[in-house]
């Protein structure tokens, strides 16, 4: 057993050293670049990571690896750069609408905690419309949407981004209204513009490039762009002070982030914007190629952050309460009182099973309990909805309250079942030790990769787990376990760069 | 046929030995990306674009379509062996998969899913071929209220799911879309977060799925101490004879059709399809008691329009340049990478690349074919490991996995939760199934009703003659098995 030990003691320390960073600061960089990326694979800002990453291999030897990180807008992608430390081999792929959800989703991450150190496109905001539809330019739209106040639609991805932001604007200096149709993606809502089910899609020239029957209607730019010169600019319409709508991306790191990295970043910035490749690439679809640095791209994020400001308050989108309330959660005090509201349901529904089935109650326990707490879960989801119902007719408390009244009303048809006598008793344990031996084990196993890292948490938990479980061939045990280490490391932490915790302890000792 | 002559040239631009690695290399990676939980097929594709920058524009998108093909097929493996279903188009591959592998037949199982996968694939690529034009047209006319009624169809697709428990798959469908409310909506606001940055966009799927069926399944055997390897049948593995295949060719076609057609809608396409192609087999079979205890027609309708989704998904990127699916965003992201702009204009600009992708598709699902079969007799090896063994290896894989999602330790804790959950929710007679149902049906049907009812009242929904004819359907879908229920119920009680 002592060999065994050792062995898997040496294994993990093996894996521990290869998992764990490198220091040695005289050269940068000495190691992959991960590249984060805050949205699934196939979007534009991820075609941008990927085309970068292309790119650079022509002036850098660095290899870069991108690292895709959706969800909450960006906020997801920005934590793991925040968590990584502030070595510059962590870097951010970001947006404008990274700014936008900050902004209005009053998240935990302030854009201010990380260095924005390069915006390398500009891609101006325009009105696209069906060429097969009988309004297809600005002058008719407007003209339709006059004719018939409040109703044109316009459809574009979710409500409350850069484009419903753009689509208000226009609005304000056309003096029109109009619906906001939020689709899912940018591309559901194209393809309800080519079927006529909306007049106009807010969105950015590249979007129409390989769909013929769309075209651009305005665009916002200075002077027309070479690419689209049908397409007519929102000054040439009358329209002034939209001629600097963009789209932006850039890149990112955390905050002190030593300058030896920052001045490699420059460079190799440089050096991408003036590729050829890169810029036909961008440039036939409209997009404006730039390269601005640090001073200047804080400015515009500070001028987005006002102006995201405005419009989010004027949708109801930011609410005055909740900048006091960082975590937009809910307020304490109802809170409680609705707990208890549900608490007293409880035991009214409790008391109810235990009158009517007396000792039988023992025997129905499970039955019973289950359509209790679906009952208690609807009441608690339903309460809460009050925080953001606005009374709208289709708002966003209308369907979870929907579901949550079906869910009570099936459950209360169980329930009424087992009082009934209708429903058969419980199931027999079985052996529920092994069950809760192993839940506790998974409860210990989780918390574990995160601070001893998942190498290690894993060589002690598969011998524990299939020894609990009565095997006991040793030999075997050893090499399904090493088995095991080597096929997650080799092929999840190495091919396809799952970035397995390494613990946060380990790695605290490493650096310290 | 201009179509025929075009597409004789596309086999043209493939035949060659870099095409045919590219497609035998996409189709090995496809199967272990979907037979490993937590490796979506959209994962699977875009853990391989950066590979393909250095290769020739055509090719790359070969390698990724095999991919796509493959891991497709790839999930419904685990669903049966182990009852962990890598995809949710999966989750109904195991309904009755699973149950033939308990009953010593995985051979069966895994035979049947793989001809499935692979008619329903050819049968969708052959649709996508000489209809793609029309149906992009079709798509085109779909309104919101035609996507709330085809969720909605989805949805009461759980009222045959339930059998007699009609009224515990109903609160599972219910649990289900309730959760699915917590995230972001479609008008910014944010519901149920508590705060927490995971919770922004709600629950991840796939963990969901992990934990509700593979945990779940072995806390279930851990609770019921089934420590058994289950012999094969008749002491060897069985595969299914050509007769056996020939019964289910018109369960297979069926599918096929239903898959393809479904899966051109964006959205859940894949998951919706065989969702209602099950439904659809069980309503047209002479013993429908036996879909879910282990029927070849339920693995059959399954397989095939998961597999032949493929080819629907393909129709709006191909001619409209919109993704049908995550897997072919994952595509256009690479077709634009390769300076190539998905939409119709590409049947001009690049004819090598689309006919090219046609045939591609078409010599895949064969390779699929061979590949599959040499694997089964590999994964079938699975059935027959000690459980002692197999069962921490089933956590290992589970939490590998939904952490390999989003490289996040909360999807995890969700994962852990959710076996929990499914365990004790089987332990009391709940399906679990309907659950990721409603996780998977509810944002679409939520996002579509309220866009409808916003671009044109309630009225809307019974004013487009589709949107009409779809949830007609779906009433009556709810309402007969229902009744019959009822009316089963009351019979044997008269000749008591």
């Amino acid at each position: 057993m002592k060999k065994l030990l050792y062995l898997s003691l040496s294994m993990c320390l093996i894996l521990s050293i290869f998992s764990c960073k490198r220091s040695g600061n005289e050269q940068f960089p000495d190691r992959p670049v991960k590249m984060v990326v805050y949205t699934a694979p196939g979007g534009l800002i991820d075609i941008t990571a990927r085309k970068f990453t292309d790119v650079a291999t022509k002036y850098s030897d660095a290899t870069f690896v991108v690292e895709n990180r959706p969800g909450a807008g960006g906020v997801v992608g920005m934590q793991s750069v925040l968590q990584a430390p502030a070595d510059g081999y962590t870097i951010f792929a970001g947006t404008k609408s990274n700014i936008s959800f900050l902004v209005g989703a009053n998240a935990a991450v302030n854009s201010d905690s990380l260095n924005w150190m390069a915006m390398l496109m500009a891609d101006p905001e325009c009105v696209i419309t069906n060429r097969n539809a009988e309004i297809d330019t600005w002058e008719e739209v407007v003209a339709d949407a006059k004719a018939h106040p409040g109703e044109q639609i316009w459809l574009g991805p979710a409500a409350g981004g850069l484009d419903h932001i753009m689509a208000m604007k226009l609005w304000e200096k056309s003096g029109i209204s109009c619906k906001w149709i939020p689709f899912k993606s940018g591309g559901a809502a194209m393809t309800a513009l080519m079927g006529g089910q909306g007049v106009v899609y807010v969105g950015n020239p590249r979007d129409i490039s390989g769909k013929p029957d769309l075209k651009i209607a305005a665009v916002s730019s200075e002077e027309r762009l070479p690419q689209f010169p049908d397409a007519p600019t929102f000054s040439e319409l009358g329209l002034s002070g939209l001629d600097n709508e963009i789209m932006w991306r850039g890149f990112a790191v955390k905050k002190n982030t030593p300058q030896i990295a920052l001045d490699w970043y420059s460079n190799l910035f440089e050096k991408v914007t003036g590729d050829p490749d890169w810029r036909s690439f961008w440039e036939k679809g409209g997009i404006k190629v730039v390269h601005y640095g640090p001073e200047k791209f804080r400015q515009i994020i500070e001028a987005d952050r006002k102006e995201f400001h405005h419009y989010l308050s004027s949708l109801g989108l930011i609410e005055p309460e909740m900048q006091t309330d960082p975590q937009g959660a809910f307020d304490i005090a109802s809170f409680e009182l609705k707990t208890l509201g549900i608490l007293m349901v409880q035991i009214l529904l409790l008391a109810l099973a235990g009158i009517r089935l007396k000792s039988r109650l023992f025997h129905y326990t499970g039955r019973i309990l289950f359509p209790i707490f679906f009952i208690s879960l609807s009441l608690f989801f339903w309460m809460l909805s009050a925080r953001f119902a606005d009374g709208d007719a289709y708002g966003p408390a209308v369907v979870p309250r929907l579901w949550a009244f079906l869910l009570t009303l099936c459950s209360l048809i169980l329930y009424l079942k087992v009082l009934a006598g209708k429903e058969s008793e419980d199931p027999k344990p079985g052996r529920l030790d092994i069950v809760l031996r192993f839940i506790v084990l998974l409860m210990l196993y989780i918390p574990a990769i995160k601070f001893i890292g998942y190498f290690i948490s894993t060589i002690v938990f598969l011998p524990v787990a299939m020894w609990l479980l009565g095997y006991r061939n040793r030999i075997a045990i050893i090499v399904i376990t090493i088995a095991w280490m080597l096929l997650s490391y080799v092929l999840f932490f190495r091919i396809l760069h799952v970035a397995l915790p390494q613990g946060i302890l380990i790695s605290q000792i490493w650096q310290g | 046929m201009e179509v025929l002559t075009h597409l004789i040239e596309g086999f043209g631009y493939i035949a060659g030995w870099i095409p045919m690695l590219a497609i035998v290399t996409g189709v090995i990676f496809g199967i272990l990306a979907g037979a490993m939980p937590g490796l979506s097929p959209s994962m699977g594709v875009a853990l391989l674009v950066p590979f393909t920058y250095a290769l020739d524009p055509s090719v790359a998108l070969i390698l990724l379509i095999s991919i796509y093909i493959a891991a497709n097929y790839g999930g419904s493996i685990t669903a049966v062996t182990i009852n962990a279903p890598g995809t949710a188009s999966a989750v109904v591959t195991s309904f009755d998969g699973y149950p033939l592998t308990k009953k010593g037949k995985p051979g069966v199982a895994l035979g049947i899913s793989l001809i499935a996968s692979t008619v329903g694939g050819i049968v969708g690529t052959l649709i996508l071929i000489f209809f793609s034009v029309p149906l992009a047209k079709v798509t085109l006319q779909f309104h919101p209220a035609e996507y709330f009624a085809l969720a909605f169809f989805g949805l009461t697709t759980v009222a045959s799911l339930g059998g007699k428990n009609w009224i515990k798959a109903f609160t599972a469908v219910f649990l289900g879309l309730l959760l699915r409310t917590i995230g972001t909506e479609q008008t910014g606001v944010t519901r149920y977060s508590f705060g927490i940055t995971e919770l922004f966009d709600g629950f991840n799927l796939i963990p969901i799925l992990i934990g509700l069926f593979a945990l779940s399944e072995v806390f279930r055997q851990f609770e019921a101490h089934e420590f058994e390897v289950q012999r094969f049948e008749s002491g060897k593995t069985h595969w299914p004879s050509i007769a056996e295949y020939w019964r289910l060719k018109w369960t297979i076609l069926r599918s096929s059709i239903i898959g393809t057609v479904i899966g051109i809608f964006p959205g859940a396409g894949a998951t919706i399809a065989s969702f209602i192609s099950y439904d659809v087999s069980k309503r047209m079979s002479k013993h429908p008691d036996e879909f879910g205890n282990g029927c070849p027609d339920g693995v059959a309708a399954a397989e095939a329009s998961n597999s032949s989704s493929v080819g629907g998904a393909l129709v709006p990127l191909l001619t409209l340049g919109i993704p049908g699916s995550a897997s072919t965003a994952v595509l256009i992201g690479a077709l634009m990478i390769h300076d190539l702009d998905p939409g119709p204009r590409l049947f001009e600009t690049a004819p090598e690349i689309v006919y090219g992708l046609f045939a591609s598709l078409l010599i895949a699902n064969f390779v699929l074919l061979a590949l599959g079969l040499l694997g089964s007799k590999l994964w079938i090896k699975v059935t027959q490991v000690p459980r002692e063994v197999l069962f921490p290896l089933i956590f290992a894989v589970s939490i590998i996995g939904a952490f390999a999602v989003n490289n996040s330790l909360f999807d995890v804790i969700t994962c852990l939760a959710f076996g929990i959950l499914g365990w004790l929710m089987r332990r009391y007679d709940f399906p679990v199934a309907p659950v990721v149902l409603g996780i998977v049906l509810g944002r679409i049907a939520e996002e579509n009703f309220r866009n409808a009812v916003k671009m044109g009242g309630y009225q809307i929904f019974f004013t487009r003659p589709v949107s009409v004819a779809i949830l007609c359907v779906a009433v009556l879908s709810i309402a007969i098995p229902i009744i019959r229920g009822l009316l089963q119920k009351k019979t044997p009680e008269k000749n008591q």
